[in-house]
């Protein structure tokens, strides 16, 4: 018998030998094992055959070239000469206006990707380049203290003066230290032309300006913050103060200060990206000279009154400097027993994202902390983003090779006459990339629309035009190149790699596995939709309850009037005689807190008399005998504050009556021995320790004084002459008639009362709606990346529409051949789809119910999740989809079947 | 002087296909490449060898003769070009002048 050499060595020569020499190798290779079989044997024969198969395998195999190519490689015409481009441009254009709804559907769909991802690029870039803008920022901290009281630990932003002061002399590393208070609002006046206006002024030491790169206008950054009783303001506050911004020298009068300020430099606006937004600083050298200043400050190893930046030297490790700065403080302050003291250092950069759980420390109550970033909308974002840029890209691969079959003559013809693979896969690639770009281009157009409402939105500046940094033009310009390049290679390698006989014949190309895929991708998103959809309602219910839910007060129509000065604050009795004389308004009422605080409200440490080993922990507020009136508060037992001498009576609400276990008020005595401080600790209410004591006359119905999240804690409502908290506001019931001129009339009041107030008011309503303000953002977001999700899907779903009526054009005709109505196929065909929604709704439900319900435990007054909220997003989901869906069937089974069968 | 730069291998293969005058093909190539010259090779350097020759038109080749040996599959037959033997001859005449040039004895002294 003839030797044969082994299959497997001969099966891989067939599949990776060239195919052009294939034949003479293949016989060569034979020929040779039979002349070592005869001459060496089978063992010799075999191993010479390995061995010349694996020298003719690629890569050490040479191709031959085509004959032709020896010859004329120097004149053939490239596929990327440009009279090839031309001709792919003319066709691609051709194509896409053939097909406007297609050309249509694929633009709508990248446009859409690219604009989310070039919006949420812009976001990202924003939020990641916070406080970058100073030259020196990777070397800048902020000083954090960690401070554990008997077990309480506290994390705030701040330092003490010495620990600036010293860690500069006494510490290496430390190139520079500032420190910054916030001491809080007061009027800052211009005195040509006096307007009260509260102001909340910062006050820094000189460095501030060495450290950071706040760009100075006007004045010098070396000595702006040297001298006393100097100020700096940015170019906002002048505009409003001077209505120009050449104001140096110009002289001030600030609230707290006895000495005029003279303005020593004008700052420029902070750009939107900034922590800091401070508009005026006063130089702390103006209290340099101050007896307490020189009192405390020398001894002040301990305190948190400074927020203390610092600059390190180069190629300094954080870690070994904070560690030297406890040390430093600890060897000059003894802490109590068990109280225990440490400082840590954060980066600059991380102060917007990653300041969870510190406190922005430094700074008067009624002084805004740093706003924050959430890292948790960071990822939310950019997961939206590639998400739906990956989406949009797959949508156009689905679409476009879903209608290959009706290119495939173009692909046969442009074969047959000589094109080769590699000019067919430039020409869809060329077209993928002119598709994307025209895309791209409107995505710009969409995005400068979209632009203001997404400011607004976000909170930001954004824009995209000639003045955007580099860095996003390239990132966007990227990411288009790549999403059209991948996008447009699977159709493109796809379509031209078929025979040309076979694709002039008329055949129908089929590849079921790519079509699962599909299936699964379409399931896929409309599970995401449909839990999209089942959240939204939720969240809508939810925002709608917490808008509509009795609070237990009537927050409707009620002027909130800000207490800021003493004289406003002792002569209440005489300012609340005179509003009530105002003939609009109802009634008023004087306290220290009003429902719906957005300060913090004072909590106390309560217990019955005697019994100081059952302290109980309560929010505490003074009020007069209108509050209840005023409010609409009911009181439930007892009675309500009647005089002046009631000053030592508290009311208290349901839940702090329980908790003290008082059921009917009859003057039990209470003792409230301790007050929370800024800090979060608790101080004692008197310096010398003792209680304050009270008597309990009333119990009033609970109501809302927090923010819906929250449970309703115990609540003291003490009388307006307590210790623990004086009268900060005024709250008139006013009448729906001629707002503004009643507010006119409060105003009257408030001034005349005191020149110096500023008459600052809200309503309480709008005050309340910020609490939910956060609620109602996510909301917006929710909606929108709900319709985001439901029109990628449909474009998904539209795409796996035209493909399956496409591969099953000729059974549609047959069926119609045989008498099945318009009807009977369009239901055949949507079937298949409507299963595939049902699936995905099969899964989303689950998800849904987890997901919403795991949420709402985050609000302690919610609404329960009902089984219609599924129902609807399930029939919306199913109604989409038909839509979607019936174009395509109704396109197909209306078609006439002589068409379809006419060709085989 | 020369257009294209013949390696030394691939004088030896130019040679092999001249010397077997329209009978060269892989196999007969590397059978005399053995045969005269005691170089055992993989047959993928005789196969890109040859293929190289053909691209620097050295050599040409046709399909054809095919046996029952090689299951009915044709040979690639090569043979020589105007060219490849120009080339050939051109190296022949370069070492005889260079021969002509060397001292007399120098190789017998230098050598052993």
């Amino acid at each position: 018998m003839q030797p044969t050499p082994p299959r497997f060595a001969r099966w891989l020569l067939a599949q990776f030998h060239p195919d052009d020499t294939l034949e003479e190798v293949e016989g060569d290779l034979d020929e040779l094992y039979t002349y070592w079989y005869e001459r060496a044997g089978p063992t010799q024969a075999t191993l010479r055959y390995l061995l010349d198969v694996v020298s003719v395998m690629p890569p050490f195999v040479r191709r031959r070239q085509r004959s032709e190519d020896y010859y004329q490689s120097k004149c053939r015409t490239s596929a990327l000469h440009p009279v090839m481009l031309r001709n792919y441009l003319k066709i691609s254009l051709r194509t896409l206006s053939r097909n406007k709804l297609y050309t249509a559907l694929n633009v709508a769909g990248l446009t859409f990707g690219i604009s989310c991802f070039l919006l949420i690029g812009l976001y990202l870039f924003d939020e990641l380049t916070f406080d970058q803008q100073h030259r020196n920022a990777s070397r800048m901290y902020r000083v954090i203290e960690h401070k554990n009281v008997k077990g309480e630990g506290t994390t705030v932003a701040a330092g003490s003066y010495k620990l600036a002061e010293e860690s500069k002399k006494n510490i290496a590393e430390v190139e520079k230290t500032a420190r910054i208070r916030r001491t809080g609002r007061a009027n800052l006046i211009n005195p040509e032309n006096p307007v009260n206006f509260q102001e909340t002024v910062t006050i820094a030491d000189e460095n501030l300006l060495q450290l950071f790169d706040f760009p100075l206008l006007e004045g010098d950054k070396n000595t702006a913050l040297k001298e006393p009783n100097s100020i700096i303001l940015n170019e906002d506050l002048a505009m409003r103060l001077f209505d120009k911004t050449q104001v140096m020298g110009k002289t001030l009068k600030f609230g707290f200060m006895d000495s005029p300020l003279k303005v020593t430099g004008i700052l420029k606006n902070h750009p939107r990206n900034s922590s800091f937004d401070f508009n005026s600083v006063i130089s702390d050298a103006s209290f340099y000279n101050a007896d307490y200043y020189k009192q405390t400050m020398a001894s002040d190893w301990s305190s948190s009154s400074f927020s203390v930046f610092v600059l390190l030297k180069p190629n300094t490790n954080s870690e070994s400097v904070s560690a030297k700065m406890t040390n430093l403080i600890l060897a000059n302050y003894k802490p109590e027993i068990g109280t225990s003291l440490s400082y840590s250092l954060q980066p600059l950069k991380d102060i917007h994202l990653r300041s969870e759980g510190i406190l922005d420390g430094a700074r008067n109550s009624n002084v805004e902390a740093i706003p924050q970033g959430n890292l948790l909308y960071i990822n939310i974002f950019s997961f939206i983003a590639l998400f739906v840029l990956c989406i949009a890209g797959i949508n156009y691969m689905n679409l476009s090779t879903a209608r290959a079959s009706n290119r495939l003559k173009e692909i046969g013809v442009r074969k047959s006459i000589g094109a080769e693979r590699s000019n067919l896969v430039k020409q869809f690639l060329f077209e993928a990339l002119l598709v994307t770009s025209f895309s791209f281009a409107l995505s710009l157009l969409v995005v400068n629309v979209l632009l203001p409402s997404f400011n607004q939105f976000t909170n930001k500046q954004l824009s995209l035009g000639f003045g955007t940094n580099y860095r996003i033009w390239g990132m966007a310009i990227a990411a288009t190149a790549i999403i059209g390049l991948l996008s447009g290679s699977y159709p493109a390698f796809l379509l031209s790699g078929f025979k040309p006989v076979l694709l002039l014949k008329g055949l129908k190309i089929k590849h079921s596995g790519s079509l699962s895929l599909r299936k699964g991708l379409v399931v896929f998103q409309f599970t995401l939709s449909t839990v999209l959809i089942v959240g939204t309602i939720v969240l809508f219910q939810q925002v709608r309850f917490m808008n509509t839910t009795n609070l237990g007060f009537n927050k409707d129509l009620m002027v909130v009037i800000d207490v800021n000065t003493r004289a406003a604050r002792d002569r209440f009795e005489t300012i609340k005689t005179e509003m009530e004389k105002i003939p609009s308004v109802k009634n008023v009422s004087a306290t220290s807190r009003v429902p719906g605080e957005w300060k913090t409200i004072r909590m106390v440490k309560i217990n019955p008399q005697g019994h100081t080993d059952n302290t109980n922990v309560s929010y505490l507020f003074g009020a007069d005998k209108d509050f209840t009136k005023t409010y609409d508060v009911k009181l439930l037992k007892g009675r309500n504050f009647a005089n002046p001498a009631d000053s030592s009576t508290v009311l208290l609400n349901e839940t702090a009556a329980k908790l003290l276990n008082i059921n009917e008020p009859s003057d039990q005595p209470v003792e409230i021995p301790l007050v929370s401080e800024r800090g979060g600790g608790f101080e004692p209410v008197n310096k010398d320790n003792t209680p304050f004591k009270a008597r309990v006359i009333g119990i009033v119905k609970d109501f809302h004084f927090q923010s819906l999240h929250d449970r309703i804690e115990p609540l003291i409502l003490a009388h307006i002459n307590n210790p623990i908290h004086h009268i900060d506001y005024y709250t008139a019931r006013i009448d729906a008639n001629n707002i503004p001129e009643t507010l006119e009339k409060l105003k009257t009041v408030m001034v005349n009362a005191d020149q110096d107030d500023p008459f600052e008011y809200h309503f309480l309503d709008q005050q309340l709606a910020r609490f939910y303000l956060e609620d109602a953002r996510r909301q917006t977001l929710l909606i929108w990346v709900a319709l985001a999700t439901i029109f990628i899907a449909c474009l998904g779903l539209f795409g796996l529409a035209t493909y399956s009526a496409e591969q099953r054009i000729k059974e549609i005709g047959v069926r119609k051949v045989l008498g099945a109505s318009v009807v009977n196929l369009a239901t055949l065909l949507s079937k298949d789809f409507l299963k595939l929604v049902l699936i995905a709704n099969g899964i989303a439900f689950p998800i849904a119910w987890w997901a919403t319900d795991n949420w709402l435990q985050e609000y302690a007054y919610h609404i329960e999740i009902k089984w219609w909220m599924f129902a609807v997003a399930g029939v919306l989901a199913i109604t989409i989809a038909l839509l979607t869906v019936s174009y395509q069937a109704l396109k197909a089974a209306s078609m006439n079947p002589l068409k379809s069968l006419q060709t085989e | 002087m020369r257009r294209t730069y013949l390696g030394e291998f691939e004088e030896v293969v130019l040679l092999m296909v001249a010397i077997l005058d329209g009978e060269g093909y892989g196999v007969t190539v590397s059978q005399a490449l053995e045969e005269h010259t005691g170089r055992i090779v993989t047959f993928g350097t005789v196969h890109n060898t040859l293929i190289r020759l053909e691209e620097k038109g050295f050599v040409r080749s046709e399909l054809g003769g095919a046996t029952t040996e090689r299951g009915g599959r044709r040979k690639r037959l090569f043979r020589v070009t105007a060219l490849g033997s120009r080339a050939l001859q051109e190296i022949q005449q370069l070492r005889q002048d260079l021969w002509q040039l060397l001292p007399p004895n120098t190789l017998r002294l230098g050598g052993v």
